[in-house]
């Protein structure tokens, strides 16, 4: 398919490239512990780019058999409004593309049973009274093939698997919801699924008491899942996008120390067995790792084709593209790598916690304090300034070294860059969560408001 | 198509089938600061087969290939088989439907070349970009489409709906050294090129805000009495409220059945709220909902008690209550989940402003605009998308990152005082739920007083 698209691209525009996907889902879903549903999802489609007299445009189908002619004329079209832009297609290269593992037959092949089997195992291994509990397995494989006219070509089958598990206790007017999930390119083990359980046990028990929250500046220790809101604004300060716009507090500090030392964070689309790796990009470029920050520095921002042309740069390959619009730019996997801790760190100082030891084994010398495992409306502020205030959504009160409950009807607040400026301490419960790694984080003088 | 939809029905040995194919038709133009981003013109067409059998739970295929649908619809069917179910699915009764519904094109946006789309967001974009040199970055999104949806099921159900949609964004971004803020303006309409003219003046205020927020001090964390613009009123009741009357919550949970039980009191006599997905001319309307159940006004909250939920025709069947027309999927790649539609606080007494709802509160704050919400159950975080201080009965000093975290049952009962000014508020964007987002929503309020809400921020 992408052959003949080019082939029809070829003498009609400058240049083109392409991607072609074509997904294959496969789900089961237990609601309230009763399986309820199953289903399959079909879905192919192309999105085709064209440089016409040095502008750019783009068009995208999900039709059957897409007439290439109509989706090159529907391209140039939308390039006759475009932009100019000198950009380079990757050419052939004589290197193989990056050998990494995406495609994993026992994902492939599980049947519908296996699927089921897994989540009946969850479903019977959290039930408990006064909880509902609502198990999803989900499997995928896709085929993904890139190419340009400059002879670039990149093809290779992914598998992806994703089981959550979420538990909700209601008491009177008390709503508990404990979440977690599984995602990898390959079938979870058990040990994996036990863990699932674990993690979830654990933060239910402990949040069976309801205590008062503090208040004040105070330590408060990021689970990897609450790290989301602080993590968040470094994704959009390091996207070479916002760098390009003047959006970025990150534009020309590259090389600066802005993070604790002991901070280095990349993002690997080499790790294998993760879904969100490839040997290739959306564009044709080779997949590479990029240190986002280096020892607390400034390290490299990430790109795709156009922006890293419009800023003089090179791709970094990050460019992600869906069916409809253009590419764009997009993280693969973040990774944390702590120098003082973690399983990914360099001096390990201490053995690893299992994961669902909640707080990572930073609490014992916190008086007073909070972990925070999850926050109400990640995203939603004024993102890229690295300001953040949330409402607690799971957070846990710390007295004295010890775990003494759940506090509601708090929120934290802060700003990303001062609070990174100096951490705490590094957890020894490094995980991945979707598609980042990292470590519990204890980071001092964040904000705690109560009612 | 309804033929072929038709035969592919007699073709299924199911209890119960359904099938929706939709076709839709869209372009879309934006711009990042002053460079266009893309103007493309895209088409998304697929299939959703939904069956069930006795004893069975749900089967569910989608595709984008068309030519599968009979393939599809066996395979929904095996997967039904493969779900074994002890306590039956049933679903409530709907009188069987068949009608084409065609909404008012108000300009049909397949008619208009893409270059006009262009210049019209180039001059909204503009407007942004010339309000100040501290404007260092700018989004403009224009996003149109035509949705022709069937729908066809195994009780006779036969419908074609024509939807046009059209939404309108801008995002400002102004900076002054280290520090960035933003100003957002979001219109979304179930309508055509003619609603979308003449917005500069919206997109001018947006830029000016990020500008003066620059100058704005935090607003400091603290309970304060705070009162919602119409506009952040709509977000919260939508957020706060409306995801719990969702009756796929507490269908299947006892303990949310009884927190959820009709004739609670939730809020003072004041408080009126309700859905509305048969409202004329909103984003949120749609005659018919995806299961073929046609849209209705529900009253949730009736003099601050709890009167009614939404549902989907599972929902209403476990409950023993009527369906609402609640069930939406966002595209044929989705199932049918309970959602909302039109969402709104009703107004206060008539004549009832502003100024009374303002007079008596001596250290407050006015939060307005909403930058997003989101709500876990009980709790949720709305985040306006500026504020002032409210000092001895006046608006007083712009504030910045006002954020409203909350108990959704002790906020609705300090709900003491709501004006009479009501307004639909039709933004883009959408809500998000089960993995769905962005469902087409409108929510509606009045100016709103809670006489003590919770502000995170430095404190």
């Amino acid at each position: 398919m992408i052959d003949r698209l080019l082939d029809s691209a070829r003498g009609r525009v400058d240049n083109a490239d392409a991607l072609w996907r074509r997904e294959e889902q496969t789900a089961v879903a237990f609601e309230s512990g009763r399986l309820k549903a199953a289903g399959i999802s079909e879905e192919a489609g192309i999105n085709l780019r064209v440089l016409a007299n040095g502008r750019m445009g783009v068009a995208g189908t999900t039709a059957a058999k897409p007439d290439p002619k109509e989706l090159v004329e529907r391209a140039r079209a939308s390039a006759g409004l475009g932009e100019i832009v000198q950009l380079a297609f990757p050419g052939a290269t004589a290197a193989p593309l990056p050998s990494i593992p995406t495609f994993f037959d026992h994902t492939a092949n599980a049947s519908l049973a296996e699927l089921i089997r897994m989540g009946r195992l969850l479903v019977e291994r959290l039930s408990r009274p006064g909880c509902q509990i609502n198990v999803s397995v989900q499997r995928e494989v896709a085929d993904t093939a890139v190419g340009n006219t400059a002879g670039a070509r990149g093809e290779y089958r992914a598998t992806g698997i994703a089981v959550t598990a979420d538990l909700t206790r209601i008491a009177g007017d008390d709503v508990l919801m404990v979440y977690d999930q599984y995602v990898g390119a390959d079938m979870p083990t058990d040990a994996d699924l036990e863990a699932l359980v674990r993690s979830v046990e654990t933060r239910l028990a402990a949040a069976l008491t309801v205590v008062t929250p503090p208040e004040g500046a105070l330590p408060v220790v990021f689970t990897p899942a609450g790290l989301a809101a602080v993590i968040l604004p470094l994704e959009q300060a390091l996207s070479g996008k916002t760098v390009l716009q003047g959006s970025s507090p990150l534009a020309g500090k590259v090389g600066e120390t802005l993070f604790d030392e002991r901070l280095s964070i990349e993002d690997d689309p080499l790790t294998p067995g993760r879904p969100a790796s490839r040997p290739v990009d959306d564009e044709c470029v080779p997949s590479r790792c990029t240190a986002l920050v280096e020892r607390g520095k400034v390290g490299r921002f990430v790109y795709d084709l156009e922006t890293a042309a419009r800023a003089k740069t090179e791709s970094t390959g990050n460019g992600r593209r869906g069916v409809f619009g253009k590419p764009h730019i997009g993280y693969t996997n973040i990774r944390f790598r702590m120098t003082d801790g973690g399983r990914d760190g360099g001096a390990q100082q201490a053995a690893p916690l299992p994961s669902h030891e909640l707080g990572g084994g930073l609490i014992a010398d916190i008086a007073d304090g909070l972990i925070v495992d999850d926050l109400i409306g990640v995203g939603q502020g004024n993102v890229i300034s690295g300001a953040f205030s949330h409402p607690v959504g799971l957070a846990y009160r710390v007295q004295r070294g010890e775990i003494t409950g759940r506090v509601k009807d708090a929120a934290v607040a802060g700003n990303a860059y001062d609070v990174l400026k100096r951490i705490g301490g590094v957890g020894r419960d490094g995980r991945w969560l979707g598609a980042r790694w990292s470590p519990s984080l204890l980071l001092e003088g964040v904000s705690v408001a109560r009612r | 198509m309804k033929d072929r939809l038709a035969e592919s029905l007699k073709q299924s040995r199911a209890d119960y089938t359904e099938i929706r194919v939709e076709r839709t038709w869209s372009s879309a133009v934006s711009f990042r600061g002053r460079r266009l981003e893309t103007a493309t013109v895209s088409e998304d067409q697929g299939g959703f087969v939904r069956v069930l059998n006795k004893g069975c739970g749900w089967g569910i295929a989608s595709f984008t290939s068309l030519d599968e649908l009979p393939g599809m619809v066996r395979r929904a069917n095996e997967l039904s088989r493969a779900v074994r179910l002890d306590e039956p699915i049933r679903l409530a009764d709907v009188a069987a439907q068949t009608a084409d519904a065609i909404l008012d094109l108000d300009g049909d946006v397949r008619g208009i070349a893409l270059s006009e789309k262009k210049q019209l967001l180039d001059r909204y974009n503009g407007a942004m970009l010339a309000v100040s040199n501290a404007i260092v970055d700018t989004q403009a999104n224009y996003r149109d489409e035509v949705s022709e949806v069937w729908y066809v099921n195994s009780e006779g159900a036969s419908l074609y709906q024509l939807r046009p949609e059209v939404v309108l964004s801008g995002t400002a971004i102004g900076r002054r050294d280290g520090n960035i803020e933003k100003g957002l303006e979001s219109i979304g309409l179930r309508k055509g090129w003619h609603s979308v003219q003449n917005y500069e003046d919206r997109f001018r205020v947006v830029a000016q805000r990020a500008v003066d927020l620059l100058d704005a001090p935090r607003v400091r964390g603290a309970a304060y009495p705070v009162i919602l613009d119409n506009e952040l009123a709509g977000v919260f009741i939508h957020e706060a409220f409306g995801h719990l009357s969702e009756a796929d919550f507490v269908y299947e949970n006892p303990q949310a059945r009884e927190m959820m039980t009709l004739g609670r009191r939730f809020g003072k006599p004041v408080l009126n709220v309700g859905d509305n997905g048969a409202a004329t001319g909103l984003r949120g309307t749609l005659p018919y909902d995806d299961e073929g159940t046609p849209t209705q006004d529900t009253p949730l909250i009736t003099a601050g008690i709890l009167v009614g939920r939404l549902h989907s025709r599972e929902t209403a069947a476990k409950l023993g209550e009527r369906p609402t027309g609640n069930a939406r999927a966002i595209s044929f790649r989705h199932p049918p989940i309970v959602r909302m539609t039109n969402t709104y606080i009703a107004p206060g007494q008539q004549g009832v402003g502003f100024n009374d709802l303002i007079s008596d509160i001596k250290l407050g704050v006015y939060a307005c605009g909403a930058f997003g919400g989101q709500t876990m159950l009980e709790n949720f975080s709305f985040t306006a998308g500026w504020g002032h201080m409210i000092r001895d009965g006046k608006v007083a000093e712009l504030v910045k990152d006002v954020v409203l975290a909350g108990n959704l049952f002790q906020t609705l009962d300090r709900i003491d005082h709501i004006a009479g000014d009501f307004t639909w508020n039709q933004m883009g964007g959408g809500c998000g739920k089960g993995g769905q987002f962005p469902l087409p929503v409108t929510e509606g309020a009045p100016h709103v007083r809670i006489e003590e809400a919770l502000i995170g921020g430095d404190v």
